[in-house]
């Protein structure tokens, strides 16, 4: 078994972080073109606890070297299941995720968790991530080790990449509203103009 | 916002989507979202949708990771400490 963990900061608020982060695999991510779907399967509200609860699949390309597709089957998408839970309250997204594809040769548990952050809850957003991989397959230590530390090695060139895409959709998603804003403002404005002719 | 795996889904989710994220950004963050105005949508979308995932058998595959995921959601799905938190801001 083998672990990857990050912790880095977006310069963004919590809520615009969370909002966009339901856009993150969008048309604005020039960064992720392997995800190929997101499909949400379940969402609801908890009454006593007012978390939002959402079940997505997220399906992906794939883009693992030959040795390691045909060592997995060769099918050339795979399949995540994503639960993620949002609690509005206390300002906490956490989001978990496994490979449902090659499930039982390969488990990839991760954790990603947005938070306020501390230095500064308002204008900055936490994010943590942790990732758990551990080969199956039965003997064969050697091939085992090895997909384990491909694994977390692609773990640690998306850790950059993944945050310059999610940047790109925050910073777009940041112009829309501003955007949106002005519009609402304009029309506004021409109806006390209206208005004021009548 | 993402299409689906099922292209035939993509117009319904499209529209469910849009309507999930004004809901969530303007009511629900915001702590003043009472009824699902989106459910009505996301019905049709999950008809669709679960068509397709019976038809290329996924279906079965996510039970399995449904359960696998129990632990997760006892973790998660905790109210805040002693409902304290979550009754105050209410």
């Amino acid at each position: 078994m083998k672990i990857f963990q990050q912790n880095t900061e977006f310069d963004y608020s919590w809520e615009e972080v969370s909002t966009s982060n339901w856009r993150k695999y969008g048309p604005w991510n020039e960064k992720t073109p392997h995800v190929i779907a997101v499909d949400t399967l379940s969402r609801e509200v908890d009454p006593t606890t007012g978390i939002l609860r959402t079940e997505r699949l997220i399906t992906c390309k794939q883009s693992a070297p030959k040795w390691i597709l045909t060592l997995l089957g060769g099918e050339d998408t795979s399949l995540v299941y994503e639960t993620s839970y949002v609690d509005p309250v206390q300002k906490k997204v956490t989001m978990c995720s496994m490979n449902v594809t090659y499930s039982d040769i390969l488990s990839v548990r991760e954790t990603c968790v947005y938070q306020p952050s501390t230095s500064s809850p308002t204008a900055k957003t936490n994010f943590h991530q942790h990732a758990q991989i551990t080969a199956l397959c039965g003997g064969w230590q050697k091939i085992k080790n090895s997909m384990e530390k491909f694994t977390v090695e692609r773990f640690e060139q998306n850790a950059k990449v993944g945050k310059e895409g999610f940047e790109m959709v925050l910073e777009m998603s940041r112009k829309v509203f501003a955007e949106q804003r002005e519009l609402m403002q304009l029309q506004q404005d021409s109806k006390i103009l209206q208005e004021l002719k009548m | 916002m993402s299409a689906s795996l099922a292209p035939e889904c993509n117009e319904v989710k499209e529209r469910y989507d849009n309507c999930f994220l004004k809901w969530y950004s303007e009511k629900f963050l915001r702590g003043t979202a009472t009824t699902d105005e989106c459910k009505p949508l996301f019905e049709q979308y999950e008809k669709c949708l679960s068509k397709a995932l019976k038809t290329r058998g996924i279906d079965t595959v996510l039970k399995e990771a449904r359960e696998d995921n129990r632990e997760n959601d006892a973790e998660h799905m905790r109210p805040a400490r002693n409902g304290e938190l979550y009754l105050l801001s209410n």
